[in-house]
């Protein structure tokens, strides 16, 4: 085991950092285990795809999240809304509805085929890091998801909405009751969810290859960190996804049958042993 | 198919789903199951060859459906891993097959007996959970064994992405069908409706007993059973042992009919169909998960050269759930009390 393959770690475990984040928070608030995050993502690969080839890759960076708000907006405005007062159970499945009608969506746009995308102009090459020359792209990558990261809590700790947030996700009715215009923080988190699963898409579009079933493969792992790291809980998300993507990693270059077991093996360990997660309830 | 089953279908819908533990309901209900039992038999005689495919396919996968369904109506436990029992059964018998050299009719035993296996060790770890806690216990276990299942080093036991051939010696046969005539549909038939419509009696009949009306208890409120003096963890085990039983049937009867197995079920995609199809029928009555899976078993036939079943599937799933709740079978029943009123 060298730096190179931690730091592979370290680079899966920022864009499940990042995708974890955003369905922690909207499972902490709506309750809601989001099964159309892994198709967010993808659909954010897939926009961002189109958006670098006809475009420019840094204007991926800025559309991607725009355009998955937007999407996110309108899930919150047509679906989580509306059932609110249904079981979390029906909405769930409902979002796993929205996940199948999503990756064929995106089958007949942009055909069955993998896409593959170069890096962008600067990032192509390698960086000489720690006595390895590892590709500058994923660490661009490591950088943006840490940054997003920190700026997340520091949002979530220190502004009068990121205290809203907070509230709503601790008790969604009494936060309601003191005044908490709860629709409109449910709006912004949802918003910022897909946001957030749209940017992991983008970033992950150069790194791993574009194709349809790529949410279904990231939406199981990321489920499995959100209930590792505390169900409604960021911070604990956060360190979920990253310690995951570290350990899968190194544990893959000792033997790759071990390592797939690993995130099955996380859950069943910690759901015995902590069965409210790594965190608790702590939402930040 | 739809119009020859239904016969059957309704007959079996025919039972009074009362609480009152009358005689006379179960003399009825017997009564139906053996009409239907029977009117079942004489299928291969009225449906040509395709139909009877359509109508096997559709029970072998009601077999886990109903399973799905038990866990459900009695539970309240949605689960999203019974491709788990069901794929580890298929794999069971051709694993019986091709590497024990076993003949079929221990090796389908073999395999119903790993299913069930897997569904108790599975069990002790899941049946505490509740809600969204259990369905992604039960999802992420079952996609664990899929991974294992694709691993190269796997491969000389599992055949990893290339599926599992199970080649039955020529000599060989079940219940006297050589292996050629268990892939006729006509002729396989009964080897999987007289199991699907003896475990839809089982499981009228659990859902009946004492032990059906003390997991109703633990799903209205496990807490209060439990401060009753009622053990919860045991009738929860044993429901979920059952209902693995039933997909593991299901499971190593398809590996007999299909003489192949492939990774796919166990897949992710397999499990959100059969949860899905279960969840269209109506998970709330008990013919529901299998009108929603030979629905399904249609659709899929019809739209097979467009793939976008996923699509409908998506749609119908939303539909019901937001329209419809408790699916097909759950709203007719709905205007049914209307109408009677």
């Amino acid at each position: 085991m060298n730096a190179a393959q931690v730091l592979n770690g370290i680079a899966l475990g920022s864009l499940l950092m990042v995708l974890s984040s955003g369905l922690a928070m909207i499972y902490g608030l709506r309750g809601v285990t989001n099964f159309a995050h892994g198709a967010l993502y993808m659909v954010g690969a897939y926009i961002g795809y189109s958006v670098a080839r006809h475009l420019d890759f840094w204007l991926a960076l800025v559309l991607v999240p725009l355009a998955l708000a937007a999407i996110g907006v309108l899930l919150e405005f047509v679906f989580f809304r509306p059932l609110q007062n249904r079981s979390h159970m029906e909405v769930g499945l409902v979002t796993f509805g929205l996940a199948l009608i999503a990756e064929r969506v995106v089958v007949l746009i942009w055909g069955e085929k993998t896409l593959s995308l170069d890096p962008p102009a600067g990032f192509s090459g390698t960086t000489s890091l720690l006595g390895v020359d590892y590709p500058t792209y994923r660490l661009g990558i490591i950088a943006i998801a840490i940054v997003m990261a920190a700026a997340l809590i520091v949002w979530l700790r220190h502004t009068r909405t990121g205290l809203y947030i907070r509230a709503a996700s601790q008790d969604i009715e009494t936060a309601g009751i003191m005044g908490v215009d709860v629709n409109r923080i449910s709006l912004i988190v949802v918003g910022l969810g897909a946001a957030l699963a749209g940017l992991a898409g983008a970033l992950a579009a150069p790194y791993i290859s574009v194709d349809p079933s790529m949410g279904d493969k990231f939406l199981i792992t990321v489920l499995i960190v959100v209930v590792v790291g505390g169900v409604g809980s960021v911070g604990g998300a956060m360190a979920a996804g990253m310690g995951l993507g570290v350990i899968q990693t190194v544990v893959t270059v000792w033997s790759p049958s071990v390592s797939v077991v690993v995130p099955y093996a996380a859950l069943v360990v910690v759901l015995l042993w902590r069965p409210r997660g790594l965190a608790g309830r702590r939402t930040a | 198919m739809t119009v020859t089953t239904a016969g059957g279908v309704t007959a079996a819908e025919a039972v009074p789903e009362t609480r009152q533990r009358s005689r006379r309901g179960l003399v009825i209900g017997l009564g139906a199951a053996v009409v239907a039992l029977a009117a079942g038999l004489a299928l291969p005689y009225v449906a040509d060859t395709y139909t009877m495919g359509l109508a096997a396919d559709a029970a072998l996968l009601g077999l886990p459906a109903l399973g799905i369904g038990f866990l459900a109506r009695h539970l309240g436990l949605i689960s999203l891993g019974h491709t788990a029992f069901f794929g580890s059964a298929a794999y069971g018998f051709g694993i019986a097959v091709t590497q024990f050299g076993w003949g079929p009719m221990p090796s389908v035993m073999f395999g119903v007996l790993a299913g069930t296996a897997i569904a108790l060790l599975m069990g002790v770890l899941v049946v505490r959970a509740s809600g969204m806690g259990f369905l992604m216990l039960t999802l992420a276990l079952s996609q664990a064994l899929y991974q294992l299942c694709v691993q190269t080093s796997f491969r000389p036991l599992t055949g990893a992405y290339d599926g599992l051939v199970i080649g039955l010696g020529s000599d060989t046969s079940f219940l006297g069908l050589s292996p050629a005539d268990l892939q006729d549909p006509g002729l396989f038939w009964p080897v999987v409706w007289v199991p699907l419509a003896v475990g839809l009696v089982l499981v009228w009949l659990v859902g009946r007993s004492r032990f059906g009306t003390t997991l109703e208890g633990i799903r209205e409120n496990e807490e209060r059973m439990r401060f009753s003096g009622y053990n919860t963890f045991a009738p929860r085990l044993a429901a979920f042992v059952l209902s693995g039983f039933l997909a593991s049937l299901g499971g190593a009867l398809f590996a007999l009919n299909a003489a192949y197995v492939s990774p796919d079920v166990l897949g992710f995609a397999r499990a959100g169909d059969s949860l899905i199809a279960a969840m269209v029928g109506g998970l709330g009555t008990l013919v529901g998960p299998l009108v929603g899976t030979a629905l399904y078993v249609w659709g899929e036939a019809r739209l097979n050269s467009s793939a976008n079943l996923h699509l409908y599937t998506g749609i119908a799933l939303i539909v019901v759930l937001v329209f419809l709740p408790g699916g097909i079978t759950g709203t007719l029943q709905r205007l049914w009390k209307r109408v009677k009123r």
